[in-house]
């Protein structure tokens, strides 16, 4: 008799234990659920679609030059006017990934916001510079471009599988300043080095401009979970940058738990600020639910979906102790 | 070191590499510089430039080591734009799409292809004299940089 009700009891436990989990996830995800909380950050869901955006690579050839012989093949380009070197193509009669310039490493296929990121760095020359979370390599290409192939880049990703990615990039495009590793990015400071610039281009929850399933996929766990990684990640990078050397932080996400309390956290806790940028986004919000956050968070960029993807970006350097 | 030296040779050049430079991991060749010399680490998975790796102990090269042997004195052929997409595509040259010829013409010798703004484009073997030779196929491929492409696609 006791032992049926402890069965009972315990089956009662299990039942109610899975119709939480079934409803949290069903509150906690979906749809209208994500765009009821960008609504609360102050931001009305519109669907957009987006432009494919190509980024010329001027250690390879001279910018002018490949936009003529790219008009010449018939393809339309629209400078994008926040960027240097990017374009967008606005008509084209071939497929933009298949063209000789395209194979010979003249440009590459690189989405608007995402050209961002490497152009905060100041001074990139002769630097040491740690690109954590490197594969596909889009990033890195642009890094080495920046550079102009000096210095050295040490290219981390934790997946060997988009390391081949990351490596048919760099030969295409002809850089010669880097070195890939099948590294954790939490791993970093198994080098033993300082890095002047840090590149966090970090594993985050994407956001649903390019991804159409988007909304079917993610849950709120996985933003908790992509929070707690880039913290590590984070943790780690302020242990190899030197101490005049700067992180960029940027995130495809457009959840305030992997961008604007992320930096919060790490203001608070790892002892870095936020620098002052100047580039394509809105200030980001200080107030997140409720929570206020440090003031200076707002010297990041939050871009919303519009005339690019979701984007998040900022830059950081670690509090200068002198003064 | 020496495979890298023969298969330069090949295009009737010669290209001074500093073998301290060079590094092999596994069955793949790269070219550093002197700052990613005293920073590599014996684990990498690609460093500096690549130059191309042995397979069935036949030499593959890089597109990089192409384009270097091509800033040489070395064997090349330009082709025209309709050639240049076809031979990216991974097809052979006719005669009637070449432009220029630099160097050998020779049956049985390789050559660089080249497009109309002097970038490397791959190589192939020459088939037949390129002088005597009629309208007929007269460079078969053996590399080109549309494999890129292919290997994006074999990754999915």
């Amino acid at each position: 008799m006791v032992c049926k009700e402890i069965v009972k009891a315990k089956l009662t436990c299990y039942i109610k234990f899975f119709i939480g989990i079934f409803l949290y996830l069903h509150l906690m995800s979906g749809k209208e659920f994500f765009i009821n909380r960008y609504k609360e950050l102050g931001w009305k869901y519109e669907d957009i679609e987006l432009k494919q955006a190509i980024r010329i690579n001027t250690i390879n050839a001279e910018e002018a030059n490949i936009v003529e012989r790219l008009q010449l093949r018939g393809m339309k380009l629209e400078k994008i006017p926040f960027l240097h070197k990017g374009y967008w193509i606005s008509k084209s009669k071939f497929s933009v990934g298949a063209t000789s310039e395209y194979l010979l490493g003249l440009y590459s296929i690189q989405e608007a916001a995402a050209q961002i990121p490497a152009t905060l760095f100041t001074e990139l020359k002769d630097k040491l510079v740690l690109d954590a979370c490197a594969a596909p390599g889009g990033k890195t290409v642009q890094l080495a471009d920046l550079m102009q192939n000096t210095g050295a880049i040490i290219a981390l990703d934790v997946k060997k599988q988009r390391l081949i990615a990351l490596s048919n990039q760099l030969e295409r495009c002809h850089v010669v300043n880097t070195m890939v590793y099948n590294l954790d990015a939490r791993q970093a400071s198994r080098f033993k080095l300082k890095f002047d610039r840090i590149l966090l281009d970090m594993p985050c929850s994407g956001n649903f401009a390019t991804d159409n399933e988007w909304f079917r996929r993610r849950t709120i766990n996985d933003v908790k979970r992509n929070e707690r990684l880039q913290r590590e990640i984070l943790v780690e990078a302020v242990k190899v940058l030197s101490d005049d050397g700067e992180i960029v932080y940027a995130t495809c996400s457009l959840e305030p738990e992997e961008n604007e309390l992320n930096i919060d956290w790490a203001i608070k806790t790892l002892r870095l600020q936020v620098q002052k940028i100047n580039c394509y986004g809105e200030k980001a919000l200080t107030k997140i639910f409720k929570q206020q956050l440090d003031n200076s968070v707002e010297n990041c960029r939050r871009i919303w979906p519009r005339e690019t993807q979701g984007f998040f970006v900022c830059k950081l350097k670690k509090i200068d102790d002198a003064i | 070191m020496k495979v890298i030296k023969s298969f330069v040779n090949l295009f009737g050049a010669s290209i001074s590499l500093d073998r301290r430079l060079i590094l092999r991991k596994e069955n793949r060749y790269f070219l550093l510089n002197e700052t990613l010399k005293e920073l590599v680490r014996k684990n990498f998975f690609y460093a500096g430039e690549y130059l191309g790796k042995i397979k069935n102990g036949k030499f593959f090269p890089s597109f990089n080591l192409l384009t270097m042997i091509a800033k040489q004195k070395a064997n090349k052929i330009v082709v025209d734009e309709k050639t240049e997409w076809l031979f990216i595509c991974g097809r052979d040259i006719f005669k009637r799409g070449i432009m220029k010829i630099i160097g050998s013409k020779r049956k049985g010798n390789y050559t660089l292809i080249m497009n109309r703004y002097g970038e490397c484009l791959g190589f192939g073997k020459i088939l037949c004299d390129l002088d005597e030779a009629s309208n007929c196929v007269a460079v078969k491929r053996i590399s080109d940089i549309g494999d890129f492409l292919r290997r994006e696609k074999l990754q999915g």
